[in-house]
């Protein structure tokens, strides 16, 4: 009888064993992912996993707030208007670290041996983790758009540190230093969901660390987009900064 | 930029249709709410949020009659961002969650 129920279990969990057990590989973020929740899409269901809190405000050293703030009132009142003020998109230009990774349009993560690709469909996003690498030196970071990202494993926590970012690529009008590290920490939360908590230092900007985490949810059989920011139409009004479209005359 | 408040409904012929990035065009020749017929430029969302909601790259074409919904520019210019467009066999499209719905029948 013992011997009966056992080969029961075994063969019950070798025909099914992700939907019996729900075991998956909690390494493996490969696939297509959307931001989660999406909060306009029905098929979403935010209960499954609490949804995200919003980016916190960052903690700016003292000398730095009026500028964040007068910059932040500025397009709040553009906005209020229906004027809003130009983007970096506006300019075509892609968001880069760490803002990419709120995966504004569908993401794709490939994962081999020796790194982790994470695409971004808007605007053609592309970064690079290399594994078991580590991140150069300030001094030796060229700046970019994605900089220069090292991750490892920690048991299922895929851990990554970012340095080389733009001083020019910033998070909501945030400025930032050459110092500016991003440290991520992805974890696989259900089969289908994965969250990246993300801190940001800046030793000349911050008084602390800057947290925030996203989670993003599986999109199955999605083929990723091409995008080039090929003919836009938006400009920025040399004056007041405001968006402005072209239009046929 | 648009005026989302009040928006507008045109029928007319499309001139020019493009697929593109960072977000697709129709010229519609129509005449907006001073009677006046002008070639409107009208904005809408990108290919992949069309793509994801149903459009497809060649379902508008040149010649075609269309009705559509927009939030014309506050300028006056003759450009708008789209709403709703029926296309010439009665099917309707809305532009993706970040243009919104119509506030208009």
């Amino acid at each position: 009888m013992r011997q009966t129920i056992r080969v029961a279990l075994l063969l019950t969990c070798s025909l099914a064993p992700t939907a019996w057990s729900q075991e998956f590989d909690r390494r493996d973020f490969s696939g297509t992912w959307d931001r989660y929740p999406q909060s306009l899409d029905s098929r979403r269901d935010p209960s499954v996993v609490p949804a995200p809190v919003d980016i916190p405000t960052p903690p700016l050293k003292p000398q730095f707030v009026a500028a964040y703030e007068a910059d932040r009132k500025r397009r709040a009142d553009a906005d209020k208007r229906g004027e809003p003020i130009a983007t970096g998109y506006t300019h075509c230009l892609p968001d880069g670290m760490p803002s990419m990774m709120m995966a504004m349009f569908p993401m794709e993560v490939l994962q081999t041996k020796r790194q982790v690709t994470i695409i971004q469909e808007a605007y053609n996003q592309v970064r690079r983790i290399y594994l078991n690498d580590t991140t150069p030196a300030i001094e030796d970071a060229e700046p970019g758009f994605w900089g220069h990202s090292a991750g490892h494993w920690e048991g299922d926590t895929f851990v990554v540190d970012t340095v080389g970012i733009k001083e020019a690529v910033q998070v909501r009008g945030t400025p930032h230093s050459a110092n500016m590290r991003i440290h991520e920490e992805m974890r696989m939360l259900t089969v289908d969901h994965f969250q990246n908590e993300v801190t940001v230092t800046d030793p000349d900007y911050l008084t602390g660390p800057w947290k925030w985490k996203w989670v993003y949810q599986r999109r199955p059989n999605y083929k990723m987009y091409e995008y080039v920011c090929e003919d836009n139409r938006e400009y920025a009004d040399p004056e007041s900064g405001a968006a402005r479209l072209r239009v046929v005359k | 930029m648009f005026d989302h408040e009040n928006q507008v409904k045109m029928t007319g012929k499309v001139v020019e249709f493009h697929w593109q990035n960072p977000h697709v065009y129709i010229h519609l020749e129509a005449a907006g709410k001073d009677g006046k017929v002008r070639e409107w430029t009208i904005e809408c969302a990108n290919p992949g949020i069309l793509n994801r909601i149903g459009w497809k790259f060649n379902m508008i074409k040149e010649g075609e009659t269309i009705t559509v919904i927009v939030a014309p520019l506050r300028t006056g210019e003759p450009g708008a961002l789209l709403k709703q467009v029926t296309l010439a066999d009665g099917r309707k499209f809305g532009n993706g969650a970040p243009a919104g719905p119509p506030n208009i029948e």
